[in-house]
Protein backbone atom coordinates (compact mmCIF):
# COMPACT_ATOMS: atom_id res chain seq x y z
CA UNK A 1 0.00 0.00 0.00
CA UNK A 2 1.79 3.35 -1.35
CA UNK A 3 0.59 7.00 0.51
CA UNK A 4 -2.43 8.70 -2.01
CA UNK A 5 -0.45 11.68 -3.71
CA UNK A 6 -2.62 14.58 -1.74
CA UNK A 7 -2.17 17.03 1.25
CA UNK A 8 -3.67 13.74 3.55
CA UNK A 9 -1.28 11.63 2.26
CA UNK A 10 1.93 14.04 3.27
CA UNK A 11 0.16 14.24 6.54
CA UNK A 12 -0.60 10.37 7.01
CA UNK A 13 3.34 9.83 5.90
CA UNK A 14 4.40 12.19 8.16
CA UNK A 15 2.64 11.09 11.10
CA UNK A 16 3.63 7.05 10.72
CA UNK A 17 7.07 8.14 9.37
CA UNK A 18 7.73 10.04 13.00
CA UNK A 19 6.34 8.16 15.17
CA UNK A 20 7.85 4.77 13.61
CA UNK A 21 11.19 6.45 13.58
CA UNK A 22 10.87 7.39 17.02
CA UNK A 23 9.87 3.88 17.73
CA UNK A 24 12.65 1.95 15.65
CA UNK A 25 15.22 4.81 17.00
CA UNK A 26 14.50 3.42 20.94
CA UNK A 27 14.78 -0.27 19.61
CA UNK A 28 18.70 0.55 18.83
CA UNK A 29 18.60 2.42 22.35
CA UNK A 30 17.94 -0.64 23.81
CA UNK A 31 20.00 -2.69 22.24
CA UNK A 32 23.13 -0.28 22.91
CA UNK A 33 21.65 -0.06 26.59
CA UNK A 34 22.34 -4.16 26.16
CA UNK A 35 25.88 -3.75 24.83
CA UNK A 36 27.60 -4.09 28.69
CA UNK A 37 26.85 -7.66 28.90
CA UNK A 38 29.01 -8.34 26.02
CA UNK A 39 31.94 -7.40 28.40
CA UNK A 40 30.94 -10.47 30.34
CA UNK A 41 31.91 -13.04 27.34
CA UNK A 42 35.53 -11.19 28.29
CA UNK A 43 37.89 -8.78 27.53
CA UNK A 44 40.38 -7.69 23.98
CA UNK A 45 43.47 -7.65 24.20
CA UNK A 46 44.01 -4.11 22.46
CA UNK A 47 47.58 -3.92 23.00
CA UNK A 48 48.08 -7.36 21.16
CA UNK A 49 45.39 -5.91 18.45
CA UNK A 50 47.76 -3.01 18.01
CA UNK A 51 50.74 -5.18 17.77
CA UNK A 52 49.52 -7.42 14.91
CA UNK A 53 47.86 -4.28 12.80
CA UNK A 54 48.43 -4.62 9.64
CA UNK B 1 33.67 40.88 -48.89
CA UNK B 2 32.90 42.34 -45.88
CA UNK B 3 29.61 40.52 -46.08
CA UNK B 4 31.48 37.19 -46.42
CA UNK B 5 33.35 38.77 -43.31
CA UNK B 6 30.74 39.30 -41.45
CA UNK B 7 29.72 35.92 -42.13
CA UNK B 8 31.99 33.71 -41.15
CA UNK B 9 32.36 35.87 -37.85
CA UNK B 10 29.08 35.32 -37.34
CA UNK B 11 29.58 31.50 -37.65
CA UNK B 12 32.72 31.38 -35.57
CA UNK B 13 30.59 33.07 -32.72
CA UNK B 14 27.66 30.59 -32.64
CA UNK B 15 30.70 27.90 -32.55
CA UNK B 16 31.80 29.68 -28.94
CA UNK B 17 29.60 29.74 -25.70
CA UNK B 18 29.31 33.59 -26.16
CA UNK B 19 26.23 33.26 -28.75
CA UNK B 20 24.60 31.46 -25.88
CA UNK B 21 25.25 33.14 -22.62
CA UNK B 22 22.72 34.63 -20.95
CA UNK B 23 21.74 36.74 -17.78
CA UNK B 24 20.98 33.41 -15.53
CA UNK B 25 24.75 32.42 -16.55
CA UNK B 26 26.43 35.29 -15.18
CA UNK B 27 23.66 34.93 -12.15
CA UNK B 28 25.31 31.64 -11.58
CA UNK B 29 28.67 32.00 -12.23
CA UNK B 30 28.10 34.97 -9.72
CA UNK B 31 27.28 32.26 -6.87
CA UNK B 32 29.84 30.00 -7.96
CA UNK B 33 31.80 32.87 -6.71
CA UNK B 34 29.82 33.81 -3.94
CA UNK B 35 30.47 30.25 -3.22
CA UNK B 36 34.43 30.36 -3.33
CA UNK B 37 34.44 33.60 -1.28
CA UNK B 38 32.26 31.96 1.64
CA UNK B 39 34.86 29.06 1.52
CA UNK B 40 38.23 31.35 1.57
CA UNK B 41 37.13 34.39 3.10
CA UNK B 42 34.95 32.91 5.84
CA UNK B 43 36.12 29.35 6.24
CA UNK B 44 32.58 28.07 5.83
CA UNK B 45 32.76 24.20 4.89
CA UNK B 46 35.35 25.11 2.42
CA UNK B 47 35.93 21.26 1.33
CA UNK B 48 32.42 21.87 0.04
CA UNK B 49 31.87 24.81 -1.45
CA UNK B 50 35.44 25.43 -3.49
CA UNK B 51 34.70 22.39 -5.63
CA UNK B 52 30.85 22.97 -6.05
CA UNK B 53 31.81 26.91 -6.90
CA UNK B 54 34.08 25.83 -9.84
CA UNK B 55 32.13 23.70 -11.19
CA UNK B 56 28.95 25.31 -10.68
CA UNK B 57 30.79 28.58 -12.76
CA UNK B 58 32.28 26.08 -15.40
CA UNK B 59 28.62 24.55 -15.59
CA UNK B 60 27.80 28.23 -16.33
CA UNK B 61 29.82 28.84 -19.21
CA UNK B 62 28.07 27.86 -22.42
CA UNK B 63 30.43 25.49 -24.73
CA UNK B 64 32.05 23.97 -21.85
CA UNK B 65 31.25 19.99 -22.74
CA UNK B 66 32.56 18.95 -19.37
CA UNK B 67 28.62 18.38 -18.63
CA UNK B 68 27.53 16.19 -21.84
CA UNK B 69 28.42 12.55 -21.83
CA UNK B 70 32.15 12.37 -22.24
CA UNK B 71 32.67 14.84 -20.24
CA UNK B 72 34.31 14.43 -16.84
CA UNK B 73 31.81 16.55 -14.75
CA UNK B 74 29.47 14.15 -16.48
CA UNK B 75 31.08 11.39 -15.23
CA UNK B 76 30.92 12.35 -11.70
CA UNK B 77 27.44 13.30 -11.81
CA UNK B 78 27.31 9.53 -12.94
CA UNK B 79 28.42 8.67 -9.63
CA UNK B 80 26.50 10.37 -8.01
CA UNK B 81 23.64 9.41 -9.79
CA UNK B 82 24.23 5.82 -9.91
CA UNK B 83 24.35 6.00 -5.82
CA UNK B 84 28.14 5.16 -5.80
CA UNK B 85 29.19 8.24 -4.55
CA UNK B 86 26.57 8.37 -1.08
CA UNK B 87 27.94 5.10 0.67
CA UNK B 88 31.16 5.77 0.40
CA UNK B 89 30.68 8.77 2.24
CA UNK B 90 29.21 7.15 4.72
CA UNK B 91 32.20 4.47 4.16
CA UNK B 92 35.24 7.38 4.70
CA UNK B 93 32.80 8.92 7.89
CA UNK B 94 32.35 5.37 9.07
CA UNK B 95 36.26 5.03 9.58
CA UNK B 96 36.01 8.64 10.99
CA UNK B 97 34.17 8.23 13.57
CA UNK B 98 33.98 7.04 17.20
CA UNK B 99 30.49 5.98 18.61
CA UNK B 100 31.29 5.60 21.57
CA UNK B 101 29.51 8.43 22.91
CA UNK B 102 26.43 6.63 21.31
CA UNK B 103 27.03 3.40 22.67
CA UNK B 104 27.83 4.64 26.35
CA UNK B 105 24.23 6.78 26.80
CA UNK B 106 21.77 4.98 24.91
CA UNK B 107 19.23 6.86 26.51
CA UNK B 108 20.86 9.91 24.38
CA UNK B 109 19.65 8.29 21.39
CA UNK B 110 16.13 8.93 21.08
CA UNK B 111 17.00 12.57 20.77
CA UNK B 112 17.91 11.73 17.24
CA UNK B 113 14.92 11.27 16.17
CA UNK B 114 13.29 13.68 18.13
CA UNK B 115 15.29 16.15 15.87
CA UNK B 116 13.63 15.21 12.65
CA UNK B 117 10.63 16.96 13.40
CA UNK B 118 11.49 19.62 10.68
CA UNK B 119 11.89 16.64 8.03
CA UNK B 120 8.00 16.67 8.41
CA UNK B 121 7.54 20.11 8.25
CA UNK B 122 9.04 20.81 5.34
CA UNK B 123 7.33 17.21 3.78
CA UNK B 124 4.07 18.80 4.63
CA UNK B 125 4.68 22.89 3.55
CA UNK B 126 6.23 21.27 0.19
CA UNK B 127 2.83 19.30 -0.82
CA UNK B 128 0.82 22.79 -0.02
CA UNK B 129 2.87 24.06 -2.23
CA UNK B 130 2.12 21.92 -4.90
CA UNK B 131 4.95 19.45 -4.74
CA UNK B 132 4.28 15.81 -5.35
CA UNK B 133 4.41 13.39 -2.64
CA UNK B 134 7.53 11.87 -3.70
CA UNK B 135 8.99 15.41 -4.70
CA UNK B 136 8.04 16.89 -1.25
CA UNK B 137 10.23 13.42 0.43
CA UNK B 138 12.61 14.03 -1.02
CA UNK B 139 12.46 17.81 0.13
CA UNK B 140 11.96 16.86 3.50
CA UNK B 141 14.69 15.02 3.93
CA UNK B 142 17.02 18.04 3.77
CA UNK B 143 16.04 18.61 7.56
CA UNK B 144 17.60 15.60 8.40
CA UNK B 145 21.01 17.27 7.84
CA UNK B 146 22.12 14.48 6.38
CA UNK B 147 24.22 15.63 2.77
CA UNK B 148 24.69 12.46 1.69
CA UNK B 149 21.14 10.81 3.28
CA UNK B 150 19.68 13.91 1.14
CA UNK B 151 21.60 13.09 -1.91
CA UNK B 152 20.79 9.60 -2.22
CA UNK B 153 16.50 10.21 -1.30
CA UNK B 154 16.54 12.83 -3.99
CA UNK B 155 18.12 10.64 -6.40
CA UNK B 156 15.33 8.04 -5.20
CA UNK B 157 12.61 9.97 -5.17
CA UNK B 158 13.13 13.15 -7.46
CA UNK B 159 16.20 12.89 -8.74
CA UNK B 160 15.30 16.36 -10.78
CA UNK B 161 15.86 18.41 -7.66
CA UNK B 162 18.97 16.78 -6.85
CA UNK B 163 20.69 20.46 -7.16
CA UNK B 164 18.43 22.52 -5.18
CA UNK B 165 18.24 19.68 -2.73
CA UNK B 166 21.87 19.16 -2.15
CA UNK B 167 22.71 22.43 -1.95
CA UNK B 168 20.16 23.68 0.39
CA UNK B 169 21.29 20.41 2.24
CA UNK B 170 25.12 21.63 2.34
CA UNK B 171 24.43 24.93 2.48
CA UNK B 172 22.36 24.81 5.41
CA UNK B 173 24.95 22.54 7.28
CA UNK B 174 27.47 24.98 6.61
CA UNK B 175 25.06 27.67 8.37
CA UNK B 176 24.24 25.65 10.78
CA UNK B 177 26.35 27.81 13.63
CA UNK B 178 24.07 30.84 12.89
CA UNK B 179 21.08 29.03 12.48
CA UNK B 180 20.70 26.99 15.45
CA UNK B 181 21.20 29.49 18.10
CA UNK B 182 18.59 31.12 18.58
CA UNK B 183 15.95 28.39 18.84
CA UNK B 184 18.14 26.62 20.87
CA UNK B 185 18.13 30.12 23.53
CA UNK B 186 14.84 30.67 23.02
CA UNK B 187 13.49 27.53 24.00
CA UNK B 188 15.42 26.87 26.91
CA UNK B 189 15.92 28.60 30.52
CA UNK B 190 19.39 30.18 31.54
CA UNK B 191 19.75 27.40 34.28
CA UNK B 192 19.02 24.95 31.94
CA UNK B 193 21.68 25.50 29.55
CA UNK B 194 23.78 25.20 32.81
CA UNK B 195 23.28 21.79 33.78
CA UNK B 196 26.28 20.19 33.79
CA UNK B 197 26.15 16.07 32.65
CA UNK B 198 27.57 13.34 34.88
CA UNK B 199 30.57 11.62 32.61
CA UNK B 200 30.01 8.78 30.75
CA UNK B 201 31.43 5.17 31.22
CA UNK B 202 34.07 4.09 29.24
CA UNK B 203 33.17 1.88 26.20
CA UNK B 204 35.31 -1.23 26.00
CA UNK B 205 37.01 -1.83 22.65
CA UNK B 206 34.64 -5.31 22.65
CA UNK B 207 31.52 -3.21 22.56
CA UNK B 208 33.46 -0.57 19.97
CA UNK B 209 33.73 -4.04 17.69
CA UNK B 210 30.61 -4.78 18.18
CA UNK B 211 28.64 -1.92 17.33
CA UNK B 212 29.54 -2.13 13.41
CA UNK B 213 28.35 -5.82 13.39
CA UNK B 214 24.93 -5.51 15.66
CA UNK B 215 23.86 -2.60 14.23
CA UNK B 216 24.90 -3.78 10.31
CA UNK B 217 22.77 -6.50 11.15
CA UNK B 218 20.17 -4.75 12.20
CA UNK B 219 19.98 -1.93 9.54
CA UNK B 220 20.08 -4.79 6.81
CA UNK B 221 17.15 -6.96 8.29
CA UNK B 222 14.85 -3.88 9.41
CA UNK B 223 15.56 -1.00 6.54
CA UNK B 224 17.29 -2.53 3.65
CA UNK B 225 16.08 0.45 1.32
CA UNK B 226 18.60 2.88 3.22
CA UNK B 227 21.11 -0.48 4.16
CA UNK B 228 23.99 0.56 1.48
CA UNK B 229 24.47 3.84 3.41
CA UNK B 230 24.44 2.38 6.90
CA UNK B 231 26.37 -0.94 5.58
CA UNK B 232 29.64 1.10 4.52
CA UNK B 233 29.24 3.44 7.47
CA UNK B 234 29.49 0.32 9.75
CA UNK B 235 32.09 -1.51 7.58
CA UNK B 236 34.17 2.13 7.80
CA UNK B 237 33.85 1.71 11.00
CA UNK B 238 34.40 -1.37 11.73
CA UNK B 239 37.84 -1.15 9.98
CA UNK B 240 38.96 1.70 12.71
CA UNK B 241 37.95 -0.18 15.55
CA UNK B 242 39.44 -3.47 15.22
CA UNK B 243 42.94 -2.02 15.34
CA UNK B 244 44.32 -4.73 12.91
CA UNK B 245 43.71 -2.89 9.30
CA UNK B 246 45.02 0.71 10.19
CA UNK B 247 46.37 1.17 6.80
CA UNK B 248 42.44 0.28 5.13
CA UNK B 249 40.94 2.65 8.31
CA UNK B 250 43.22 5.68 7.22
CA UNK B 251 42.72 5.08 3.45
CA UNK B 252 39.14 5.13 4.20
CA UNK B 253 39.52 8.38 6.33
CA UNK B 254 41.85 10.26 4.30
CA UNK B 255 42.31 8.97 0.15
CA UNK B 256 38.98 7.69 -0.11
CA UNK B 257 37.33 10.26 1.64
CA UNK B 258 39.18 13.45 -0.51
CA UNK B 259 38.98 11.84 -3.61
CA UNK B 260 35.04 11.18 -2.88
CA UNK B 261 34.65 14.89 -2.11
CA UNK B 262 35.88 15.86 -4.75
CA UNK B 263 33.96 13.93 -6.92
CA UNK B 264 30.92 14.57 -5.18
CA UNK B 265 31.49 18.16 -5.31
CA UNK B 266 31.91 18.72 -9.01
CA UNK B 267 29.27 16.23 -9.54
CA UNK B 268 26.45 18.69 -7.57
CA UNK B 269 28.27 21.85 -8.99
CA UNK B 270 27.98 20.78 -12.36
CA UNK B 271 24.49 20.03 -11.70
CA UNK B 272 23.83 23.54 -11.12
CA UNK B 273 22.98 24.97 -14.58
CA UNK B 274 21.11 28.53 -14.83
CA UNK B 275 18.10 27.18 -17.00
CA UNK B 276 17.57 24.31 -14.12
CA UNK B 277 18.49 25.89 -10.97
CA UNK B 278 16.99 29.51 -11.63
CA UNK B 279 13.13 28.48 -10.76
CA UNK B 280 10.68 29.13 -8.31
CA UNK B 281 11.09 25.29 -6.98
CA UNK B 282 14.36 26.39 -6.20
CA UNK B 283 12.95 29.25 -3.91
CA UNK B 284 11.07 26.93 -2.30
CA UNK B 285 13.29 24.25 -1.72
CA UNK B 286 15.78 26.89 0.24
CA UNK B 287 12.78 28.29 2.08
CA UNK B 288 11.64 24.35 3.14
CA UNK B 289 15.21 23.86 4.00
CA UNK B 290 15.51 26.31 6.30
CA UNK B 291 12.42 25.64 8.00
CA UNK B 292 13.17 22.12 8.13
CA UNK B 293 16.35 23.24 10.18
CA UNK B 294 14.48 25.54 12.35
CA UNK B 295 11.74 22.84 13.25
CA UNK B 296 14.36 19.91 13.79
CA UNK B 297 16.89 22.24 16.19
CA UNK B 298 13.24 22.85 18.26
CA UNK B 299 11.69 19.66 18.43
CA UNK B 300 15.76 18.00 19.31
CA UNK B 301 15.63 20.68 22.37
CA UNK B 302 11.76 20.00 23.18
CA UNK B 303 12.50 16.14 23.03
CA UNK B 304 15.02 16.39 25.80
CA UNK B 305 12.82 18.75 27.64
CA UNK B 306 10.35 15.84 27.26
CA UNK B 307 12.91 13.54 28.39
CA UNK B 308 14.02 15.08 31.52
CA UNK B 309 9.98 14.79 32.99
CA UNK B 310 11.09 10.98 33.09
CA UNK B 311 14.62 11.45 33.95
CA UNK B 312 16.35 11.80 37.72
CA UNK B 313 19.53 12.97 36.76
CA UNK B 314 17.96 15.80 34.38
CA UNK B 315 20.42 16.27 30.87
CA UNK B 316 20.88 19.84 28.77
CA UNK B 317 18.69 20.22 26.80
CA UNK B 318 21.08 22.00 24.45
CA UNK B 319 22.42 18.58 23.58
CA UNK B 320 18.41 17.92 21.63
CA UNK B 321 19.79 20.50 19.13
CA UNK B 322 22.24 17.88 18.28
CA UNK B 323 20.08 15.06 17.32
CA UNK B 324 20.33 16.63 13.88
CA UNK B 325 22.47 14.75 11.96
CA UNK B 326 24.66 16.92 10.80
CA UNK B 327 28.31 15.13 12.58
CA UNK B 328 29.84 17.05 14.05
CA UNK B 329 29.11 20.96 13.45
CA UNK B 330 25.57 20.48 15.56
CA UNK B 331 27.49 18.78 18.61
CA UNK B 332 29.44 21.42 18.57
CA UNK B 333 26.85 24.10 18.21
CA UNK B 334 25.66 22.69 21.43
CA UNK B 335 28.70 22.57 23.08
CA UNK B 336 29.62 26.33 22.03
CA UNK B 337 26.00 27.28 23.07
CA UNK B 338 26.46 25.68 26.64
CA UNK B 339 29.95 27.39 27.04
CA UNK B 340 28.73 30.64 26.78
CA UNK B 341 26.61 30.40 30.03
CA UNK B 342 29.55 28.33 31.85
CA UNK B 343 33.02 28.48 30.80
CA UNK B 344 33.83 24.92 32.17
CA UNK B 345 30.88 22.91 30.73
CA UNK B 346 31.96 20.61 28.14
CA UNK B 347 29.47 18.92 25.98
CA UNK B 348 30.94 18.19 23.26
CA UNK B 349 31.06 14.21 23.92
CA UNK B 350 27.76 14.07 25.49
CA UNK B 351 26.82 15.79 21.94
CA UNK B 352 27.97 13.42 19.85
CA UNK B 353 25.51 10.42 20.91
CA UNK B 354 22.35 12.28 19.49
CA UNK B 355 24.32 13.82 17.01
CA UNK B 356 25.63 10.04 15.73
CA UNK B 357 21.89 8.86 16.71
CA UNK B 358 20.82 11.23 13.88
CA UNK B 359 22.94 10.10 11.05
CA UNK B 360 20.93 6.52 12.10
CA UNK B 361 17.85 8.66 13.07
CA UNK B 362 17.44 10.25 9.14
CA UNK B 363 18.43 6.95 7.45
CA UNK B 364 15.26 5.29 9.57
CA UNK B 365 13.08 7.95 8.86
CA UNK B 366 14.29 7.94 5.00
CA UNK B 367 14.10 3.98 4.86
CA UNK B 368 10.08 4.21 5.89
CA UNK B 369 9.53 7.13 3.82
CA UNK B 370 10.81 4.68 0.67
CA UNK B 371 8.90 2.11 2.19
CA UNK B 372 5.35 4.09 2.50
CA UNK B 373 5.68 5.51 -0.97
CA UNK B 374 6.59 2.21 -2.45
CA UNK B 375 9.82 2.91 -3.53
CA UNK B 376 12.63 0.58 -3.79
Amino acid sequence: MTMPDTLYGALMLSLVDFFASLVMISGIGVVLALFPLLNRIGKVDEEALRKTHH
Amino acid sequence: MIEQFLSFLGALMDQTGLAHFWWGNVVMIAIGCAMIYLAVAKGYEPLLLVGIGFSCIISNVPGSDLTQPGGLFHYAYQGVELLIVPPLIFFGVGAMTDFAPMIANPKLVILGAAAHLGIFVALIGAKLLGFTLNEAGAIGIIGGADGPMAIFMAIKLAPHLLPQISVAAYSYMALMPLIQPPVMKLLTTHDERRIRMKQSRQVTRLEKIAFPIVIGIIVNLFFPPVAPLITMLMLGNLFREVLVVNRLAKTAANEVMNVIIIVLTVAIGSTMAADKFLTIDTIEIVGLGLIAFLFGTGSGVIGAKILNLFLKEKINPLLGSAGIASVPIAARVSHNVALEYDSENYLIYHAMGPNLAGVFGTAISGAIMLALLGVK
